[in-house]
């Protein structure tokens, strides 16, 4: 039951896909039947040709009847192009809309919603997955369409010759077409395994090979090789299950198809007696019932692809459906960026923490408690914590790549949940921890941040972001970058990823984990320029080194998820024990903290 | 991915040595062999049943039409019985069954024949992988191996599941049916032929532009892949810089292109066999307007005419299928042939001999120890140190000193070339590795987890280990509170290679692991390089009440963690070059000293 709403809801998917392609398909069920017509005319016409042979007719008429023939086979030939065209056509189509469709969708997710599936996982289903479809989609129009076209035309075509012989194919087809319904059903089941069978083999192969160090040292040797060896009989085992069902299949086809060619020799010999039917007319009917009963065989091929494909369907619609967790506000922010209100610089909030929660959807512990801190324009603000103190959770809070579950963030006084996400995020400028720079130009890069930037203005920014290397590359700002930004050092990439925030103009500026890469000169140097770069604005580094937060106007000490300590660094020093910790850990080989 | 990749660059049809790769292939079959025997058989009775068939109902077909024109004139409508042609139809209906019945004994021998010998390479390979050296995984991409076992062995057990018996049928079929057609009517064959020839060519000239068009599509499945990879990565920064209209743009013209390729390549290979099909059709209806003008001749009747028809039909698939299947066949052979020299690869010595049980104390001593990852080029050439139990010796040297070739000598992932490694005061040589590697602890660069709950990952070591037991390891590894924070605790299943977790959190569950184990000596090696300083504090804090009385080597490339060290040893370029306590160390003004200023200058 549960496996037939699958196939409904498959229709149902690929119908939707098909919509805007109803002329293309239509002229695809047109070609077909004209293609399934033609095959079915070439052996009447045969037939017709050796009737008047033997009949003693003229060379005129059979000439006339080659030139027909002919015809067919152009029109049919014709029509067969025509149909793989459109078919290509329409894979390659509704591939391209449905990849859009997953690839616009996830731009909505929030990070919760995307780490949900995955990156690997989401990589998939927007490519492979795709394929897949598209692959099951080509071979079931190909393969799968024109059979019943292909039964009724056959059936059809021998009747018109001969009552008799038109129910000996009917009673074929049909006896043929109910072991071959029956078979594909346990068959499919049977794919279904196979391809979870399938992927397990993948991944403890996978796991194998990665983990050979882990795996000898722990002396498991034996033990992965049984999980492999299971995983391969698992596979075996089910294959050939599977492959023993199509044989039986396929060699009841075979059996069919004989006893038929001779019951229409027994019969048709009869029929021609009796004078209901011509002697070339058997030639015809054994033609129909070779062409029925073949198409259908290949047919049942294709169910081979359908449990993968439905999978796939299933993976894709896993990601279409999904309602994102983050429902977008409307409200609008009015004044504009760096232009702070008549209250002057360095009073007004420009974003601030009340009481904020946040747990993990299913998780039973909060990742942040009851956090309460305000960012001010002109201050530097400043979040250190250990690994798991969930810092890097109040980045993607404020960014609203999450929503929190407790508490509120106001944004200019504003809960940020009643204000749109481009809005939100046209007023924030954000260093994420990982630096990524995206196949291109450093320019290119740099316009993520400012899609107008004036290389003046791009020039600056690199300045500031401490830079100076992308000078003296060839090309300049339009030195070329390769995905992630893998071409250039760890630390090169992290100040690109700054000079990029750089380049926007915003009323917060939020570095999470950013100068982790650099080294402690550069860290200066860089903090130092950025003090007068965005003066007017509000800062907040998230950090691991108290070197580069000791300045900070406000350090706030997160351990466990709560807030430990609030202070300057001399303040804490004294009062937060974790905070003590931290600095010791850091000042233990003496010379660091200038 | 990778995978894909490798396996178009793979797509090598040509096999090194042909005969020898199938001699050992037909040995891998084993008692499988009586069965490709019968299958043999039973294909070549088949064959003949299917080629003598429509030769036999042509003469039951002229027999029937004679017997009628004959019967023309008299009243007596004609009916067959068993004296005039029902025996020669029984025996036709005896013909066609014998040949379905080698058809299904041959499918049915078949079934199983190609997934056994599969899965029986498939063995062989999983216990050579845990016989390969570790240089032999260093020199491959994990796609590379995969694709031996999944890629290769499925494209041999698919061409030989039904390819083997469709080249003999294909090949007994066409030559048959050519000489019965012959024996028609030699005009009639020559016709064929050459429409045959025709579209052979065609075939040919379509799957060369094919190619072309294949490695278009290729190209932009490329930089598709790319894009999408590219833009999920980085989609946070995407969202944080309002950045969505313009890539949901780049990706929608990088489908445009990409769809505009494949329709292409699609066409043409979907195209092929109707064409071929197309130019068979016109051959059959020059064959039979020319044989319906030989039948009013009377040069050729009209069972034979029928009968030759179903020759056209029969051997006219075949011979377009069958430069497809050698092709198959040859690139299969091909993969069996990568999967054996898999097989082939050198292995590590037996483990059989050597001390089984040892309980180490943890005296390790390196004497003189020469090793290179080739013979003859030599990485170490003379290390010797000295720790004593409970003891931590830091290693510390820039990136590709040989820091973690030095670990990996320790736990015999390699065997020295000289000199001698000492356990207790026994060489590491004579000890067994599975008993060596017991006494280690080891937490690795990588941070290898497998695809199963965090409690499973955690008792890898010891599967028998209780919830409890499990819990205290991960409280000691600092881990307790992020899983607790997973939605389901300990039980949250880690896959997609484990991307729920951060890079740092896999690192802590990887020392849990060991923390379980409880070892003699334990081995860190850059373990803690991606968490940050409070929690490597911490972690160091647990790991040092655990290794009260055990040796510890330590890789660590934040020297603050290392002040404390026994014995710090200061690798270059495969040897140590310095060594002693970080205090003598840092006086001696060498290349420690060097390395600790540069460090917090």
């Amino acid at each position: 039951m549960k496996k037939r709403k699958g196939k409904v809801n498959s229709m149902k998917f690929i119908l939707r896909f098909l919509k805007p392609y109803k002329v293309k398909c239509m002229a695809v069920l047109i070609t077909i039947i004209i293609d399934v017509v033609c095959s079915m005319l070439v052996p009447t016409i045969t037939a017709d040709m050796i009737n008047i042979a033997v009949s003693g007719g003229s060379i005129d008429a059979i000439i006339q009847r080659g030139i027909l023939m002919l015809l067919v086979s152009f029109l049919s030939g014709g029509c067969m192009l025509a149909g793989s065209w459109l078919c290509a056509k329409l894979s390659a189509g509704i591939g391209k809309d449905i990849r859009n469709a997953v690839y616009d969708k996830s731009l909505e997710f929030s990070s919760a919603d995307f780490e949900e599936f995955g990156t690997a996982s989401m990589i998939t289903r927007t490519l492979n997955d795709i394929n897949v479809i598209q692959q099951a989609f080509v071979m079931f129009i190909q393969m799968v369409i024109p059979v019943p076209f292909m039964c009724v035309v056959g059936i059809f075509f021998a009747f018109r010759i001969n009552r008799n012989m038109g129910f000996l194919i009917l009673g074929a087809t049909l006896f043929v077409l109910i072991f071959a319904m029956l078979i594909v059903s346990r068959a499919s089941r049977i794919f279904e395994k196979l391809q979870s069978f399938l992927d397990r083999m993948n991944v403890v192969l996978r796991e194998n090979i990665t983990g050979v160090r882990v795996i000898r040292a722990f002396n498991k040797e034996s033990h992965e090789t049984g999980r492999m060896k299971k995983t391969f009989t698992d596979y075996a085992v089910s294959a050939i299950r599977a492959n023993r069902l199509f044989a039986g299949l396929d060699s009841l086809a075979m059996v069919t198809i004989n006893i038929c060619v001779v019951a229409i020799l027994y019969l048709g010999g009869n029929n021609v007696g009796a004078g209901t039917m011509k002697i070339g007319d058997i030639t015809a009917v054994t033609e129909y019932a070779i062409w029925i009963l073949f198409y259908i065989v290949m047919a049942q091929m294709v169910i081979i692809l359908v449990p993968r494909a439905i999978i796939c369907k299933r993976r894709i619609e896993e990601v279409l459906s999904k309602t994102p967790e983050i429902k977008d506000g409307t409200g609008k922010l009015n004044d504009d960026i760096n232009m702070p209100g008549e209250d002057g610089i360095g009073d007004c909030d420009v974003i601030s923490f009340e009481n904020v929660s946040f747990r993990f959807a299913d998780a039973d512990e909060d990742t942040l408690r009851e956090i309460s801190f305000c960012c001010k324009r002109g201050e530097t603000t400043a979040i250190i914590g250990g690994t798991g103190s969930g810092k890097s959770t109040v980045a993607k809070l404020l960014l609203r790549f999450h929503d929190v579950t407790g508490g509120r963030i106001l944004f200019k006084d504003r809960d940020i949940r009643d204000i749109s996400q481009h809005e939100l995020r046209e007023h924030i400028s954000y260093v994420p921890q990982k630096a990524w720079l995206f196949s291109g130009t450093i320019a290119d890069n740099l316009k993520y941040g400012n899609f107008k930037a004036t290389k003046e203005e791009m020039l600056r920014a690199l300045q500031t972001a401490q830079s100076d290397f992308v000078k003296d590359l060839k090309g300049g700002i339009d030195a070329y970058v390769a995905q992630g930004g893998t071409n250039y050092s760890g630390g090169q990439r992290q100040r690109l990823s700054i000079a990029r925030a750089l380049a926007k103009k915003a009323d917060l500026y939020v570095f999470d984990d950013s100068f982790s890469a650099l080294d402690f000169k550069t860290d200066a140097a860089l903090r130092h320029a950025l003090e007068k770069e965005i003066k007017n604005s509000a800062v907040l580094i998230i950090a691991q080194r108290i070197s580069t937060i000791i300045h900070a106007d406000r350090i706030i000490v997160l351990d466990d998820g709560k807030i430990a300590g609030i202070g300057r660094h001399e303040e804490l020093l004294k009062s937060c024990p974790v905070y003590r910790d931290i600095s010791e850990s850091q000042m233990k080989g003496g010379a660091n903290g200038r | 991915m990778e995978d894909k990749q490798a396996y178009f660059e793979d797509e090598v049809f040509k096999t090194k040595d042909m005969k020898k790769t199938v001699k050992r292939f037909i040995a891998s079959m084993g008692k499988q062999k009586a069965r490709l025997i019968i299958v043999m058989l039973s294909v070549a009775s088949y064959t003949f049943f299917t080629i003598i068939a429509p030769l036999y109902s042509a003469r039951v077909v002229d027999l029937i039409w004679n017997t009628i024109k004959e019967n023309a004139g008299s009243a007596a409508v004609f009916r067959i019985t068993w004296d005039n042609a029902g025996r020669r139809i029984f025996m036709l209906l005896l013909l066609y069954l014998a040949a379905a019945g080698f058809y299904t004994l041959q499918n049915f021998l078949m079934s199983s024949f190609a997934e056994k010998l599969n899965l029986q390479l498939r063995n062989e390979i999983s216990e050579k992988l845990q016989r390969l050296p570790l240089s032999f995984y260093d020199r491959r991409q994990p796609g590379e191996i995969m694709s031996r076992v999944t890629n290769d062995l499925d494209k041999m057990s698919e061409a030989l599941q039904t390819g083997l018996i469709r080249l003999f049928v294909a090949a007994g079929t066409i030559i048959g049916s050519v000489i019965m057609m012959l024996s028609f009517s030699v005009l009639l064959t020559l016709i064929f032929l050459v429409f045959m020839a025709f579209s052979l060519t065609l075939t040919n000239i379509v799957s060369r532009k094919t190619l072309k068009y294949a490695a278009e599509r290729q190209r932009y499945v490329g930089k598709m892949n790319g894009l999408i990879e590219e833009s999920y990565s980085g989609r946070m920064i995407i969202k944080a810089f309002n950045y969505e209209k313009q890539s949901s743009q780049r990706i929608h013209s990088a489908a445009e292109e990409l769809a505009r390729a494949s329709e292409k390549t699609d066409f043409l290979m979907n195209a092929v066999n109707p064409s071929i099909r197309f130019v068979n059709r016109c051959g059959m209806v020059i064959i039979v307007a020319i044989g319906g003008l030989m039948l009013l001749d009377g040069r050729l009747s009209s069972g034979k005419l029928q009968a030759f028809f179903q020759y056209v039909n029969q051997a006219g698939e075949p011979i377009t299928e069958m430069s497809f299947m050698i092709n198959t066949m040859q690139s299969a052979l091909a993969s069996v042939e990568r999967v054996y020299e898999f097989l082939d690869e050198e292995e590590i010595s037996e483990d059989s001999e050597g001390l089984r049980d040892i309980n180490a104390q943890g005296n390790v001593s390196f004497n003189n120890v020469k090793f290179g990852y080739f013979p003859d080029k030599i990485l170490m050439k003379d290390i010797s140190f000295e720790a004593r139990r409970g003891q931590k010796i830091a290693i510390v040297g820039s990136t590709g000193a040989g820091k973690t070739t030095l670990v990996n000598l320790l736990m015999r992932f390699y065997e020295v070339n000289g000199g001698s490694i000492m356990l207790d005061g026994t060489d590491t040589k004579k000890i067994s590795r599975a008993a060596l590697r017991s006494n280690f602890g080891m937490v690795l660069q990588d941070t290898w987890l497998f695809e199963g709950t965090i409690a499973e990952n955690i008792a890898y070591g010891k599967p028998e280990a209780t919830r409890e037991e499990i819990v205290r390891a991960a409280k000691a590894a600092r881990a307790d509170f992020f899983i607790r924070t997973l939605p389901h605790g300990y039980d949250t299943l880690l896959c997609n290679d484990a991307e729920n977790i951060s890079v740092g959190q896999r690192q802590l569950l990887t020392i849990a692991r060991v923390m379980l184990c409880n070892p003699a000596m334990l081995i860190l090696d850059e373990a803690t390089s991606s968490v940050d300083t409070r929690t490597e504090m911490e972690i160091g804090r647990a790991m040092n009440a655990l290794m009260q009385n055990r040796t510890s080597f330590v890789i660590a490339h934040r020297l603050s963690t290392i002040v404390d060290a026994d014995l710090i040893l200061v690798m270059k370029n495969g040897d140590v070059i310095e060594q002693g306590t970080h205090s003598k160390l840092l006086k001696a003004n060498g290349a420690y000293a060097e390395l600790y200023n540069s460090q917090f200058a």
